[in-house]
């Protein structure tokens, strides 16, 4: 029965999955899941979870530790549906609260594998030496990213990666639009000196 | 203008943040500099990277694994009253039945403190001359002093130990030092 909620569900908000959700179709899914529907929830969580998972995983690096900060986000979107559903802006709310959530988690965080994790991830590639390359190339990204400051690292991330506007990036740290611009020239600027440094040493 | 001061703007410039007006100045700066353009590149480079290593998708599996991990503690929390009250309730029993054979009376045997037994160091008399007493301050004060003032240097020092059990009694010695 909540299965074909789901599905009907499903049918009246089209497509779901990545950047694209920022518009609001999930205005449906978010009603009924504030009426405890959880079928309708589960519905709310497969069309942001690219959108919380993959943006979990650029900040931490780790997958496990990506998919603890998405658990956790989730559920303090279920607690929180009738505040989210106030403010109109779901995907903000929801990049605010991962952020916030990465950071605790950073913090905690006692001993890290990230690099050896976040470049252990399936290559798609079934070529051997492809799979090499990119996962080297995947481990000198990563550990570009880890020299970065939290919120360099926060701002590189949403602005270069997720592809949030400025002021967008801005509105979900809680800072000003010039404050972004200048984490990010200097997030820019340490990563290419980084992977300049690190490919140089390695050929 | 060093070049130096072109670097932010040029950073900015790479990821597309710069206001129209600006991003002609610096395409412009670029234009002319040889130093710029490899800094320029190698910025558009990294990002480039960047952006390509992390648009790679993950597995279906990972975004069913988080989705099944909040379902099932969702579905923990909306368990009906009475079944948490049950399980709560059997926690509860079982912590009072625990502090209840904790403190069980006769179960603890009750812990003595050892006890430092009197030493009873062998009188020594005294002769007293046989000069009738004089009530001189300085008599009433010897004749006030401690017996420790007639037990002879080198007396032992016995320290009584009882045990838990009645029938083990320790006797400690220890030499006393001059002075003590």
């Amino acid at each position: 029965m909540e299965r074909m909620k789901a599905l009907a569900l499903l049918a009246t908000v089209g497509p779901m999955d990545g950047p694209q959700d920022r518009s609001e179709p999930a205005a449906r899914p978010l009603e009924a899941a504030k009426t405890g529907d959880l079928a309708a929830f589960e519905l709310l969580m497969r069309q942001h979870e690219r959108l919380v998972l993959m943006t979990a995983l650029r900040l931490l690096g780790v997958l496990e530790d990506a998919q603890d900060a998405s658990q956790e986000v989730f559920l303090r979107l279920y607690r929180n549906l009738n505040k989210v559903g106030a403010s109109g802006d779901l995907s903000g709310w929801l990049y605010r609260v991962t952020v916030n959530v990465c950071h605790d988690a950073h913090r905690k965080r006692r001993v890290s594998t990230p690099v050896e994790d976040a470049a252990g991830l399936p290559a798609l590639s079934a070529d051997p030496q492809r799979t090499a390359i990119a996962t080297e190339r995947r481990r000198a990204l990563e550990m570009s990213l880890r020299m970065l400051s939290e919120k360099e690292r926060a701002v590189l991330v949403l602005r270069d990666l997720e592809g949030l506007s400025t002021e967008e990036v801005a509105r979900v740290l809680g800072t000003t639009d010039a404050t972004v611009r200048s984490q990010a020239s200097k997030a820019r600027l340490k990563v290419k000196d980084f992977l300049e440094r690190y490919f140089r040493r390695r050929t | 203008m060093n070049c130096g001061d072109w670097e932010e703007r040029i950073a900015l410039h790479a990821g597309g943040d710069l206001p129209p007006a600006e991003a002609v100045k610096v395409g412009r700066h670029l234009r002319e500099c040889a130093g710029c353009q490899v800094l320029a590149s190698g910025l558009k480079q990294s990002l480039a990277l960047l952006r390509e290593a992390h648009h790679e998708p993950l597995a279906a599996a990972h975004f069913s694994a988080v989705r099944a991990r909040v379902v099932a503690e969702l579905a923990q929390e909306r368990r009906p009253l009475w079944r948490r009250a049950w399980s709560y309730g059997l926690v509860a029993a079982a912590v009072a039945l625990l502090v209840m054979l904790a403190l069980r009376p006769g179960r603890t045997p009750e812990r003595r403190t050892p006890v430092a037994a009197a030493s009873h160091p062998p009188v020594v008399a005294v002769r007293e001359p046989a000069t009738p007493p004089q009530r001189s301050v300085a008599r009433r004060k010897a004749s006030r002093a401690p017996a420790s003032q007639v037990v002879p240097d080198r007396e032992p020092l016995i320290v009584k130990l009882q045990t838990d059990d009645p029938n083990v009694v320790i006797y400690w010695i220890a030499d006393r030092k001059r002075g003590d």
